[in-house]
């Protein structure tokens, strides 16, 4: 799979969505191990998580929201819920692939951060 | 090898771990639908009784009385036994489905704080479910094949174990790591039942059992004890060390020095714990790590894949990892404070059962080393075997005997003719049907005690015996006890007129040495069927010099002919106990 291009956002030797990316890629790994062979997620932006083409079914999804959720709170410092909106429905976007939950995690971290959250 | 999950929570997480890890033993497993526990154990989907079973089930929903201790309302204590008597009673009846059952034993999430500073007094949470634990434990300690795991152990070692997102998504209240490590509890266990637990901790010397280089620094300026946190370290250390030995598994050494350097550290070193006598067998030389290994586990009579390989230099544990790749070299912590607890929390020694023969097993390994030093001083194998005096008791299986021999028929590995592994319950059962005999041998001689050594069981059919247990100790090998026990047999075998034994030989990775033996044996060999044969017309003689004693309940059995042992083929003879 071909990494979607990802533009640096803060210059403190790299990005916020990179440093997101690499904890989000922490988790696939903490997952992958639970997943059999051919079923393991490629640590790539441009990976399908759930939905059309993704691999994890709705226990895997749980699992990795509830294993990313911890990593981001070491992360950060603080708690993030990645459930707040319906992750399990068709029309949320932000778990259909890598790259979309990295910058839906920027996105909640940048209202965190201007008190909105 | 099967397992079944039953549990009152979703398990899939912890079936997809299991089934995903690739490690030994690997797993095929199925899932009872959650909730249902007591359908689950009372009419299992499988009929196959190899199956293991785990049954991990929450507090409050298998005795609904401590529900009302979670609502802070007043307990029924004897409603609340009450209930937990009859799964434990549903357990002991489920026990005939499965080959082992596991039973998780129950916790409680760290922000149940019940009634705070009240929580271990009078009906406090905590100190019901220390006593539901405490009683399920009790219920279950005869059980023979149900073992009750530690749960609480397992969620101390992962922070965060419950997560309420979890709860509220898939009705499983712990994260996802908890689950993986209940999966390597769980192989863990089902390993241990197997009989595939280690037996052989070789450990390094140098900044592994001491502090610093003893050919350097001499055995004074060793760090070891002391007021020095790190010396501290190295006495926990060989704590944990002699902790094993007194659950039965041996200790040596492959370390490179100077061996007289070396084992004067050993004999001297005023806060050493374990000294030379702790240790079965050494290689300290300049060799290579993994020859002396080698060697090391062949003195010692046992299987590479017994043992488990400790020493601080990375470059040795891959040199052996990669040499010997059936010894288990763990991954080593640099730090020296931890090596204590990385050894204590190693699961591959855990065993089922603790016999008197395992806390002495050191001891006789020691013994084992006299007999080697009378062997290089007499001329002959045969004198040395006579100047042994062996004596060899021979039992029926019973209550006093089963768990040992149990212990045995499942950890021998070399010396056995079939490896056939059983529980408890299902060798009781197999020796129990007409036309069966199971003995067990007794190996002791001038030099110490080795305990119940030896399983020898028949089954008849018309006027054939045909051997179906033929297990002996590796401590005790090549000592004619081999002789004696198919001598006995077939003594017993002409005393019912039967016209032949014979003995299937199945081989395994692990079991040429009792091939060897059989071939030796003087039984004739058919190579098509892999089978010996004897034909009692002729008389199998018993080894010259070794004392056959038979117990009391066996005297009584009539054909037990002990008068027709002749002086020449039994010098010793035979004499009851």
């Amino acid at each position: 799979m071909a990494d979607l291009p990802i533009k640096p956002t803060s210059t403190n030797g790299g990005s916020k969505l990179t440093d997101v990316l690499n904890v989000i890629y922490e988790s696939i790994s903490d997952l992958n191990v639970q997943l059999p062979a051919e079923r393991r997620i490629d640590k790539s932006p441009a990976s399908v998580l759930f939905g059309e083409g993704g691999t994890l079914d709705s226990l895997g999804l749980s699992n990795f929201i509830v294993i990313t959720e911890q990593k981001l709170q070491e992360f950060f410092g603080f708690s993030v819920d990645l459930t707040d909106d319906d992750p399990f429905s068709p029309t949320t976007g932000h778990f259909r692939t890598v790259h979309s939950l990295a910058s839906y995690v920027c996105e909640l971290a940048e209202k965190r951060s201007a008190g909105a959250l | 090898m099967k397992l079944q999950l039953i549990s009152d929570f979703n398990l899939e997480t912890l079936q997809r771990y299991l089934v995903n890890d690739a490690s030994s033993p690997k797993l095929s497993v199925t899932s009872a639908p959650f909730g249902q526990v007591f359908p689950a154990l009372l009419q299992p989907a499988t009929t196959d009784h190899s199956d293991f079973a785990l049954v991990w089930t929450s507090p409050e929903k298998i005795v609904p009385a401590f529900a009302a201790a979670l609502d802070q309302t007043a307990v029924d204590e004897n409603r609340m036994m009450s209930e937990l008597r009859q799964f434990a009673d549903v357990l002991l009846h489920a026990k005939q489905h499965f080959r082992s059952i596991f039973v998780v034993s129950w916790t409680l999430p760290p922000h149940q704080r019940g009634n705070g500073i009240l929580s271990l007094k009078g009906q406090g949470i905590r100190k019901l479910l220390l006593k539901m634990n405490l009683a399920l434990a009790e219920e279950l300690e005869n059980s023979g094949s149900i073992y009750l795991l530690d749960g609480q152990r397992w969620m101390e070692s992962i922070g965060n174990s419950y997560s309420p997102k979890m709860w509220y998504l898939t009705k499983a209240p712990f994260q996802a790591e908890v689950f993986r490590r209940a999966g390597a509890e769980v192989k863990a266990a089902i390993s241990a039942v197997l009989g595939e637990s280690k037996k052989l901790v070789v450990v390094d010397l140098d900044n592994t059992l001491w502090g610093g280089v003893v050919g350097d620094v001499g055995w004074g300026g060793l760090r070891l004890g002391g007021h020095d946190y790190r010396g501290e370290a190295f006495v926990d250390f060989q704590r944990a060390l002699k902790s094993l030995q007194n659950r039965g598994i041996l200790l040596a050494i492959a370390s490179r020095n100077e061996e007289s350097v070396a084992l004067e550290a050993l004999a001297k070193h005023p806060e050493m714990l374990l000294r030379p006598s702790d240790f079965a067998a050494w290689r300290i030389n300049w060799n290579d790590k993994a020859a002396n290994i080698a060697e090391l586990v062949a003195e010692l009579n046992l299987g590479l894949q017994s043992v488990v390989f400790i020493d601080d230099n990375p470059v040795e544990r891959a040199r052996v990892r990669e040499a010997l790749p059936e010894v288990f070299v763990p991954e080593w912590p640099e730090d020296k404070t931890l090596y204590a607890s990385s050894l204590l929390e190693m699961s591959c020694f855990d065993s089922p059962y603790v016999t008197g023969e395992d806390a002495s097993r050191h001891h006789m390994y020691a013994a084992e080393k006299e007999r080697e030093q009378l062997r290089r001083i007499v001329s002959s194998a045969d004198e040395w075997l006579l100047s042994l005096e062996t004596e060899v008791t021979v039992e029926e299986l019973n209550d006093t005997n089963r768990v040992r021999a149990v212990q045995l028929l499942n950890k021998t590995n070399q010396m056995n003719l079939s490896t056939r592994r059983l529980t408890e319950l299902e060798l009781q059962a197999w020796q129990q049907q007409n036309q069966r005999k199971l003995w067990v041998f007794r190996v002791k001689d001038k030099f110490g005690d080795s305990g119940l050594t030896g399983i020898l069981s028949l089954e008849i059919e018309s006027n054939t015996a045909r051997i179906v247990d033929f297990v002996l100790s590796c401590r005790v090998m090549g000592r004619k006890v081999e002789q004696a026990m198919v001598a006995f047999a077939a003594q017993y075998c002409s005393g019912l007129r039967l016209r032949e034994m014979h003995a299937d030989y199945l081989p395994t990775e692990k079991n040429k040495p009792c091939f060897g033996f059989w071939m030796s044996s003087g039984f004739s060999y058919d190579e098509k069927e892999n089978r010996f044969t004897w034909l009692l017309d002729q008389v199998y003689g018993f080894p010259r010099g070794i004392q056959i004693d038979i117990s009391d309940g066996l005297k009584s059995d009539t054909v037990y002919p002990n008068e027709t042992v002749s002086s020449s083929t039994n010098p010793a003879g035979h004499r009851g106990i």
